[in-house]
């Protein structure tokens, strides 16, 4: 047996003999209730919010502030990965086949399958567990799937590059900048939920500005991680004629 | 039973905090420092939602269904909401910084043809010091 | 109560191990595989700790996002380390 596999062994059974081992000297109690706080939030969330969700009336509604600060810093990575990536002459590449016809349908089912849950995690986010990011990211995964099986090339032929999506992704931050200052017309302060946004929309529950902040975060989170994954595709012999100065 | 799952919790994150700490500092290849760093990261978010869990059962997390009385069951056996919505800002936040290492890994394959920590900063000194 | 305890060390253990095989491969492939086997294991852990907001959001970040730009990274740099 090699050395890292003995190693391993060793390793395992040190742990679980020194957890046996201060278990029995020290006898220590496990914890068997929540904090004040925690019991604080539990109880007044669904009135204070109307969402009977806590930790999505947290991240938007208590720390909302929190959250869009987070997003910023999210498109600040997303600008300087694009600033390491930029070409002086426009990109055409040679291959544009593919994969074969059976590997593309399976890829369109799959798509279609994942964009449906995606949206379901993202729009439903005031009522069950996940919200605007989850979803986002399912959505982004979809783009990392595309791009091998039908190639950049007719990816780009088709008009969607990366800058445009960087550019979806801009518009859907100042939408939900817009929901978050817009209370501020009206004498309150910025990032107010109940005061301002109605509760129900046509019977439904709608929770205020929670669902529109879910919406927009879902729509800004997967054009950006695409925008990603569309420049990270480029080939390297690009940047090596670039940094080698090619006429 | 449940003060022994407690203890183990501990010293085994305690252990992959160590074994990531020992992977950013002791490998030579820019690639392996960064699978560390996440997995330092995501082990210091699983011990910050132990924080907020409760041995008891059962424990259900803290979403209302829409049954009456609720509320008396869900302070009992709820586990707590507020480190979860740190935790969801920190997995954010690392992304960004880590996909921003990521381009600054394969730029720096670009400028000196390698990814080993030290050759890679000889190089780029012998740059800086001809001009 | 018993099958939670059981199913808490089982997956605090596989973790250990996943993350040991991760740190000290020279395989850079093989490490990233290591690396989305351990975020599996931690997304169990996370959704037996009542979390599954986090669950959710770390499975698709740890185990989509993550995998995919390391493997673009290892494509344009080197596989093997040192």
């Amino acid at each position: 047996m090699s050395t890292r596999v003995v190693v391993l062994i060793v390793l395992l059974a040190g742990v679980v003999l020194s957890a046996i081992t201060v278990t029995l000297l020290l006898k220590p109690e496990a914890p068997v209730s929540v904090r004040d706080l925690g019991k604080h939030y539990i109880n007044y969330t669904r009135h204070n919010t109307s969402s009977p969700e806590a930790v999505t009336a947290i991240v938007w509604d208590y720390r909302g502030l929190d959250t869009i600060y987070e997003t910023v810093v999210l498109y600040m990575a997303i600008i300087g990965g694009l600033a390491l990536s930029t070409t002086t002459r426009k990109i055409v590449l040679k291959t544009r086949i593919g994969l074969t016809s059976i590997a593309k349908t399976a890829t369109r089912i799959i798509v279609l399958l994942i964009a449906t849950i995606a949206a379901s995690i993202a729009l439903h986010g005031h009522l069950t567990p996940g919200g605007g990011f989850p979803g986002g990211s399912a959505l982004a995964i979809t783009a990392m799937l595309i791009i091998p099986v039908y190639t950049l090339q007719s990816l780009l032929d088709q008009g969607v590059s990366s800058t445009r999506l960087i550019a979806v992704r801009g518009l859907a931050l100042t939408a939900l900048g817009l929901v978050a200052v817009l209370p501020v017309f009206r004498g309150l302060e910025a990032v107010t939920n109940l005061k301002f946004y109605p509760s129900h929309i046509a019977g439904m529950l709608i929770s205020g500005s929670l669902w529109f902040y879910n919406l927009f975060e879902f729509l800004a989170v997967a054009s950006g991680f695409a925008a990603v994954a569309l420049y990270l595709s480029i080939p390297e012999e690009i940047y090596r004629e670039e940094i080698g100065g090619v006429e | 039973m449940e003060s022994f799952v407690y203890v183990l919790f501990i010293v085994v994150l305690a252990v992959n905090a160590l074994i990531a700490i020992y992977g950013i500092v002791y490998r030579r290849s820019l690639t392996k420092k960064l699978i560390s760093l996440t997995i330092l990261s995501d082990t210091v978010f699983v011990a910050i939602i132990l924080v907020g869990f409760i041995f008891k059962y059962p424990v259900v997390p803290p979403v209302y269904s829409g049954v009456e009385s609720e509320e008396a069951f869900l302070l009992e056996h709820a586990s707590d909401p507020l480190p979860q919505a740190l935790v969801l800002t920190g997995i954010v936040i690392g992304l960004a910084v880590n996909a921003l290492i990521a381009f600054g890994i394969i730029q720096v394959y670009r400028l000196t043809g390698t990814t080993d920590a030290k050759r890679a900063i000889k190089a780029l000194i012998e740059e800086v010091m001809e001009e | 109560m018993i099958v939670t305890l059981i199913v808490l060390t089982l997956a605090l253990l596989l973790s250990l191990v996943f993350i040991y095989f991760a740190v000290t491969e020279k395989d850079l492939l093989k490490a990233v595989v290591f690396s989305a086997g351990q975020s599996v294991c931690y997304a169990i852990l996370l959704h037996t700790m009542a979390a599954p907001d986090i669950a959710m959001t770390y499975l698709a970040v740890s185990v989509g996002l993550y995998s995919a730009l390391l493997v673009f990274v290892i494509s344009k740099t080197e596989r093997y380390e040192v």
